[in-house]
This record gives structure tokens, C-alpha cells and sequence, in this order.
């Protein structure tokens, strides 16, 4: 039997502070047992190099060990520099006092730890317990930071501060999704997924350290090219001019896609994800805003086509930025207000993060797609066939948009109106579980990264969906509606990695391809599982 | 009148770290919104699921319903009966909720004493409603001396035996637990022994208003379990304030300040000045894509493009 870990030994020398062993995970029930040993694949010192892998043999950031020791001082130095801004209102305003209240109120009851997917399907992993990190930081907050704390160590609680603590903690921060369902059962209000992110941002703002996917790929590139994804505004009228085609295709529904226009009510901004991986997203949307009547737009200036905002995930100052942008683009369109597709995290930055950094004109409207679509169905001005949706169904609730915004019922009130097979998960709602790729795991893959999702984060993700269709044949086609393009992609990859499509035809897509594939008066329908269209 | 003083500066020194905490919560700069629903100052048909006001098409051109009702409706029985843990951590409630409830109705016997002394000094000793109180102030006084042994006996059997809650326990942990045990056995003896009708620990309080000169006020040292158990009373109460055990209050910010903090940035409202003032503040993040020395304010970094794109 391991050891258990306690907070203080982050700190300790050795090459993995925690391995998986076959057969911890939690299991998985038939026809999926084949999985039950699996592991993530141990990383190879020939490809890992330098980068620092002994938290539990998994990468997320990839930090280069220091070369000497006067390197390694200079690096806790900025460490510590770094903390100590998290506590000044000057540097850390956005979340100072969440901190201040999550760090010093915690009673260490361990109810948070029953909460949490990732500790549960680990097979009970210390590290990845949600108060562990948090008491690392604690720890070293309360020796390193405040006065006289290397005195009071020995009472509050001790731990040593080296390379390999610090190294080790920046990776921890990146195990946690930030889905904060342990924040949601604190009976005292403790929040350690804010604390996980509050560890990132230190990181990113002080070291500038931060997953490539998350910086230099994401919020670098959103701001100079205009999209996470790379994709320029040329590409991206290209591409929705193919997607306009291919509506009429698919679907055999001619629709025109407005671009830029000004003074249109709605500025609608898609991941730009949708784009390029899920088309027939931003081709239901057109489909539905165009048959309803609405006055909308897209916009091709750059960052207007691409909702996303990995700032929310590893950094105040990116999240800021992106946020601007956007709210700027909407503020010269002159639109009435901002609806976001179906993107989780970004409804979250937008809605709900931003509306305490937008002042004056730049404070334009936001909207979830969510209650524009259910607008448009409940108006009765569409006529819908429910029928054309005749197969199971359910619903996976993005954590930003259920437990952080509120926005729960709905999408279940069109669910229910338009998929007479719709069935919840267990739990759902605000109770929801993550589907395993928030916080910018859905597109963190460099190394093992990928696999750990797969096999750790997303277990309790894919052990619900297959619950929720228990009673189904495995010959039936079943839909997992997924309303946010990162949980899309992360099921798509559980479908995917598990083979779930094969052994019990498993399909996902969004509430909107739904919503129109009920649509009366289409000649084709929008969902096809596998190449087999949903209705003939 | 040793005791009178360590009594008035422990609760001095209680006064000044909970005014301290709440003025440090009360001044901070307003944060970046980060709720967790349900929120239950949104309308009950709402709370019942979670929802919010962003549910609703065009919500900011509407009046904003909210309820300080519900939120009171849950409050209390979240912090009297500590309902989060019952349902979330049913074994750690059946000794935590005894310790708490001890805590609870230590406090109400000492403003009940407070009640009856008060009324003493103002000559109202044998009123009829004063017997009441000091009737209630036995039920709760022994209620509270029971409950708080049980449970802090309870505490720290489960903090040394659950390997779970040992691991993240300090020495502080285990200090507070032992200091708040001790406290209430040596209540608990004084009381058996020398005080089961909290007639002297009335005297005591009656002492602290008139600062040791009123008749009958108690002359401390009369046994050595009341003596200890002022002396512990004392300390305990300043200790509070100063560790993580103030979030039996502190839970006020981290609900409302925070968990239902969903009060939207209207144009002109309280929270737009609040958010502006914020955006004036200079960071010093070193990082290369926020690096400006703190020459630059939030707004304009938030304006201007990384130095990587540079």
C-alpha cells in the first residue's frame, strides 16, 4: 500500500512524487472493463529532456529544470515575489479578497474532497485531493509571506520551499478543471478551485509560466491574429462562406451569413473552434437566427470571430485584454447587445467575469445563446417536428454556464419541447459533474497530457453519460447534447479514446443542431450519426 | 480585580481583531464576480434549481428581483444547525454541530448573564421576566457545557484518528480543539461543583459591568475551576478572532461578499465608480507580457497588446 502525502512533501527529492498504479482508477462498468487497467503512459526521460516531470509523471506545462543552483534561487525569488503580489490590491484587485477569505477561513474538514471527480476517479490520489494544493500554498503563504512566519512555521503548519515544491505546484495547478464543485459543498464557502487559478496566475503574471496551448497559442494568438485556433478573418469569412454551402447541402436550407454590419442587434461571436471542427454549429445557428427573422451579425475584425478567452483559465491581465476586444468590436458595430455561442467558458468571461471590467460604452449587453434560442422556440413564430428528434438524448451542463452563471432550465425547456427522448444525467443542473476538459484541458495535449484527461478527468464524465442511457440498446444511436465547444471536444475525445461509438454508438453535438434538426420544413436533417442521416 | 482586567482586555483585544477583519473585508476593493449557484438571493422559484436573472431574455432592461428573504432562510439554518455539513459530511456534523452548539449557547448564557445583570444594576433583580432569564441562562449554560465537551472531546478524537483530517492538521489545529476542550471541562467542573445555577458566573458578569463594585459581584479565586475557567473564558474569547476559528463570522464575506455576490455593473451604479477606481490601480507583474514597471494603469494595459506581439 502507498504512503499517503502529506502538503509538506511537495518539497521532498524524488523523480515522481505520485504514480498511478493499474488498476486505481475507478472502474468502468462492461463492455468498457478492457480500460479498467490502463494508465497514463509513463513519460520517457529521452522525451521529456529537461522539463520537470516528477509530480506525477504527467505534463501540463513543461518547465525546464534550473541549471544551477543560483538559477533555482533567482526562480523561488520570483515565486515569492510573485505571492507576495497576490496579496496587494495594486497587482491582484480582481481577486484579493475570494483569496484573502478561501486562504485563511479553510477548517480542513475534507468535505471539499468528496466533491471532487478528478481525487474520486484517480482512485483517491493525495495530490489531487482539492485542499492539497491548497494547503501547499497555505503553507507557504503563511511561513514565507507573512510577518514573523518562519517563526509560527512549527504551530501553523510547515513546509520547505525549493525548486522542486515550486515546480511541482505550478503542474498541480493544472490538475484541477477549475469546475468547483468543491466550492459549491464547502459549508464554510472555501474555494480551491479559485485558489488553484489564483497558483496559475502567479505563475503566468510573475514567471510567465503557463501551458503554450493556454499563452503563446491561445491568448497571444487570439489577440494577434485573431483566433486561438490561428485561423485569420480571411479564413474565417472563407470558411463560413464553405459552411453557407454546405448548409444547403447538408441540409438542403439556403442560408446568408451577414457579416459586419453595423447597428444590427445582435453581434453573435462563436468559438471559433466551432468553425473549423463543427460547422454545421455555426450553420444551425445561421439556419435558426435567419428563419426566426433576427437582426444579427458576425464580425471580422480581429478576436470578433472568436469568442474564447483562455485568460479566465491562467490570467487577470490576458483575460482583460481579450475581454476589451470584444466588448470594443461590439461598441463600433453598435450593436444592442452580444449573444455568445455555444461556448462554456466563454459565457463565463464575458457575462459574468467581465462585467466588473467594462465601464461606460464599453459595457455593451451580453447574452447566452442559450435564452436566444429559447426565445426563438417558445415564441411560436417556428414550427417544430419533435418527432425528427426521436432518439435518446441527454444533456451535459457546462460548469460555466450552470454553476457559475445560473443558466440551467433553459435549454431544458427546448429539450424538452423538441427531444421526446431527452433523459437527465445523474447529478445535473448546478450539481453537475465536468466533463473532464474545463480550465483548458479540452485543449491541452503536449506530452501525456491528453491521455491523463482521458483516463483521469473525464472518467466521471463518460461513467455518467453511460448511465444515463443504461436502459438503451447498444445498437441505438444516442445523443449527448453538449452545449459548449470545449466539453464537445473533450467528449468527442472520450468517444473517441474509449471507442464508445463503436461499442455503444455513442454521437455528441450542441443544442442547436438539435434545435434545427426539428425544424419543420427542412428537406434534410442537420444530425447524421455516423453516415446515417437522424430522419429520412 | 485581576480577573475584571484580563476579562476587559481579552475583550478588547476580541473587539479590535473582529473590527480589524471587518474593516480589511469592508474596504477591499470590489473583486471580479465569481458566484456559485444556486445564489440565494435570486427569487425562490429560481433558487430552487439555481437559476439566475441571466436566464432572462434582455435582463439588463428589467428590474432586478431579489430576495434578502430566502437568503435569511438559509442562512439560519446554515449557521445554527450547520445544515452544508449535515449534508455533505453527516459523520464530521455529529461532532461538529455538539462544538458549535456548545459555542452558540456559551454565547447566548453569556448575554443572557448580561441581560440579568444589567437589570440588577438597574434594579430589576426580582422582576418576573428576570427570572426567566436566568432560568434560560441554566437550560442554556449546561445545554452548551454538555454539548462542547461532547463535541470537542468528539473533534479531537476525529482529527487524531481520521487519517484524512490528521494529515492536514497542524499543530495549531490540535491547539485550538485541546484550548477549547479544556475550557469546557473546566466549565463543566465549575459548574458541577461550585456553580450549577451560574449564580456566581452571574455575580462575575455583574462584576464586569460595574467593574468589580456592584453587590453581589463575584470575587474571582473563590475555587480554582471558576477561576480557570474565567481565566480560559477570557483568552478564548480574544483567541478567536485571531485564528481560522473566526470563520464562525467571517462565513458572512465569504457568502455574501463572494458565493452570492451576483449584483450585475449597471451603468452609474456604486459597483461602475468602484470597478473605475480599480482600473486605476498600477500592477507590478513581471511577467514580458504584462511588464510595465507600474507605469501603466489596469485600463490601459487592458487596452494596449501584449509585448510578444510587439
Amino acid at each position: 500500500m502507498k504512503k499517503p502525502l502529506k502538503p509538506s512533501d511537495i518539497s521532498k527529492k524524488s523523480d515522481c512524487l505520485c504514480r498511478i498504479e493499474e488498476g486505481e482508477l475507478a472502474p468502468l462498468p462492461p463492455p468498457y472493463e478492457d480500460f479498467n487497467q490502463n494508465i497514463p503512459t509513463p513519460l520517457k526521460a529521452e522525451k521529456t529532456g529537461n522539463i520537470e516531470t516528477s509530480l506525477d509523471n504527467t505534463v501540463a506545462i513543461g518547465i525546464p529544470r534550473p541549471a544551477s543552483k543560483e538559477e533555482e534561487e533567482a526562480l523561488i525569488k520570483q515565486f515569492l515575489s510573485g505571492l507576495q503580489k497576490l496579496f496587494e490590491k495594486e497587482n491582484n484587485w480582481t481577486f484579493l479578497q475570494p483569496l484573502l477569505l478561501s486562504l485563511e477561513h479553510c477548517a480542513r474538514c475534507q468535505t471539499c474532497s468528496e466533491a471532487c471527480p478528478v481525487f474520486e476517479m484517480s482512485g483517491r490520489q493525495e495530490i489531487y485531493r482539492p485542499i492539497f494544493r491548497s494547503e501547499v500554498l497555505r503553507r507557504i503563504y503563511k511561513k514565507y509571506i507573512k510577518p514573523g512566519g518562519k517563526l509560527t512555521a512549527k504551530f501553523t503548519g510547515d513546509i520547505d520551499l525549493n525548486w522542486e515544491a515550486i515546480a511541482r505546484l505550478a503542474e498541480l495547478s493544472y490538475r484541477c478543471t477549475l469546475c468547483r464543485r468543491c466550492a459549491s459543498v464547502c459549508p464554510i464557502g472555501v474555494d480551491n478551485g479559485l485558489i488553484a487559478r489564483e497558483i496559475r496566475k502567479l505563475f503566468s503574471q510573475e514567471m510567465g509560466i503557463a501551458p503554450k496551448e493556454l499563452h503563446d497559442m491561445g491568448t497571444i494568438q487570439h489577440l494577434k491574429t485573431g483566433s486561438s485556433t490561428g485561423m485569420t478573418a480571411a479564413a474565417a469569412k472563407d470558411s463560413v462562406e464553405f459552411i453557407q454551402e454546405e448548409m444547403k447541402e447538408i441540409t438542403g436550407y439556403e442560408v446568408e451569413i451577414p457579416w459586419d454590419v453595423e447597428g444590427a442587434d445582435i453581434l453573435l461571436i462563436h468559438n471559433a473552434g466551432e468553425i473549423l471542427s463543427w460547422p454545421e454549429n455555426v450553420g444551425a445557428f445561421a439556419i435558426i437566427f435567419q428563419a426566426a427573422g433576427l437582426s444579427w451579425t458576425l464580425s471580422s475584425e480581429t478576436a470578433g470571430y472568436d469568442v474564447v478567452n483562455y485568460g479566465i483559465w491562467y490570467d487577470d491581465v490576458q483575460l482583460s485584454r481579450v475581454a476589451v476586444r470584444h466588448a470594443d468590436i461590439a461598441r463600433r458595430l453598435k450593436v444592442k447587445k452580444i449573444v455568445i455561442g455555444e461556448c462554456g467558458h466563454a459565457h463565463k468571461a464575458l457575462t459574468v467575469i467581465a462585467d466588473r471590467l467594462l465601464t461606460g460604452d464599453l459595457n455593451i449587453p451580453r447574452e447566452s445563446a442559450m435564452v436566444t434560442l429559447e426565445n426563438i422556440v417558445m415564441s411560436g413564430k417556428l414550427k417544430f417536428d419533435p418527432q425528427k428528434n426521436d432518439f435518446p438524448v441527454t444533456l451535459h451542463d457546462p460548469c460555466n454556464v450552470v454553476r457559475s452563471m445560473g443558466i440551467v432550465e433553459p435549454q431544458r425547456r427546448i429539450l424538452k419541447k423538441l427531444a421526446p427522448r431527452f433523459r437527465e444525467m445523474t447529478p445535473h443542473g448546478v450539481d453537475n459533474y465536468c466533463c473532464g476538459g474545463g480550465s483548458g484541458f479540452a485543449i491541452m495535449s503536449r506530452y501525456n497530457f491528453a491521455e491523463w484527461r482521458n483516463l483521469v478527468s473525464s472518467r466521471k464524465k463518460f461513467l455518467q453519460i453511460l448511465k444515463a442511457f443504461e436502459n438503451e440498446s447498444p445498437e441505438t444511436p444516442k445523443y449527448v447534447c453538449a452545449p459548449c465547444s470545449n466539453c464537445k471536444g473533450t467528449i468527442r475525445d472520450i468517444i473517441h479514446y474509449y471507442r464508445a461509438e463503436e461499442r455503444s454508438r455513442l454521437y455528441y453535438g450542441g443544442l442547436v443542431e438539435l434545435t434545427v434538426n426539428a425544424l419543420a420544413g427542412m428537406k434534410k436533417p442537420i444530425i447524421n450519426f455516423g453516415d446515417k442521416p437522424s430522419w429520412e | 480585580m485581576g480577573y475584571y482586567i484580563l476579562t476587559y482586555l481579552c475583550l478588547a483585544v476580541f473587539i479590535t481583531a473582529v473590527g480589524r477583519l471587518m474593516y480589511r473585508h469592508l474596504t477591499i476593493p470590489v473583486h471580479l464576480r465569481w458566484e456559485i449557484y444556486p445564489v440565494q438571493g435570486e427569487p425562490a422559484d429560481k433558487v430552487s434549481y439555481g437559476g439566475s436573472y441571466m436566464e432572462e431574455m434582455n435582463w439588463w432592461e428589467k428590474k432586478r428581483k431579489s430576495s434578502r428573504v430566502n437568503e435569511i432562510f438559509y442562512m439560519a439554518p446554515e449557521i445554527l444547525l450547520m445544515r452544508g455539513l449535515w449534508k455533505e459530511n453527516k459523520r464530521l456534523w455529529q461532532m461538529s454541530f455538539p462544538l458549535h452548539l456548545g459555542l452558540y449557547l456559551m454565547l447566548a448564557t453569556f448575554l443572557l448573564l448580561s441581560i440579568s445583570s444589567v437589570s440588577t444594576l438597574c434594579g430589576f433583580a426580582e422582576d418576573g421576566g428576570i427570572m426567566i432569564v436566568n432560568g434560560l441562562s441554566v437550560a442554556t449554560g449546561w445545554i452548551g457545557l454538555i454539548a462542547g465537551v461532547i463535541g470537542s472531546t468528539g473533534m479531537l478524537y476525529k482529527r487524531l484518528a481520521d487519517r484524512e483530517l490528521r494529515d492536514y492538521s497542524t499543530f495549531a489545529d490540535y491547539f485550538n480543539i485541546v484550548f477549547i476542550l479544556i475550557f469546557f471541562l473546566c466549565a463543566f467542573v465549575a459548574a458541577s461543583t461550585v456553580d450549577p445555577l451560574f449564580n456566581a458566573s452571574r455575580d462575575y458578569v455583574l462584576g464586569l459591568f460595574s467593574a468589580g463594585r456592584a453587590v453581589p459581584a463575584y470575587v474571582p479565586g473563590r475555587s480554582l475551576p471558576g477561576a480557570l475557567t474565567i481565566i480560559l473564558a477570557s483568552l478564548l474569547t480574544a483567541y478567536i478572532p485571531l485564528t481560522h476559528l473566526s470563520h464562525m463570522f467571517m462565513k458572512f464575506f465569504l457568502y455574501h461578499r463572494v458565493k452570492w455576490d451576483d449584483t450585475p455593473n449597471r451603468p452609474g451604479s456604486p459597483i461602475e465608480t468602484a470597478v473605475k477606481k480599480n482600473l486605476e490601480y498600477r500592477p507590478t507583474w513581471k511577467a514580458r507580457h504584462v511588464d510595465t514597471d507600474g507605469k501603466l494603469s489596469w485600463r490601459e494595459i487592458a487596452s494596449s497588446a501584449p509585448k510578444e506581439m510587439k
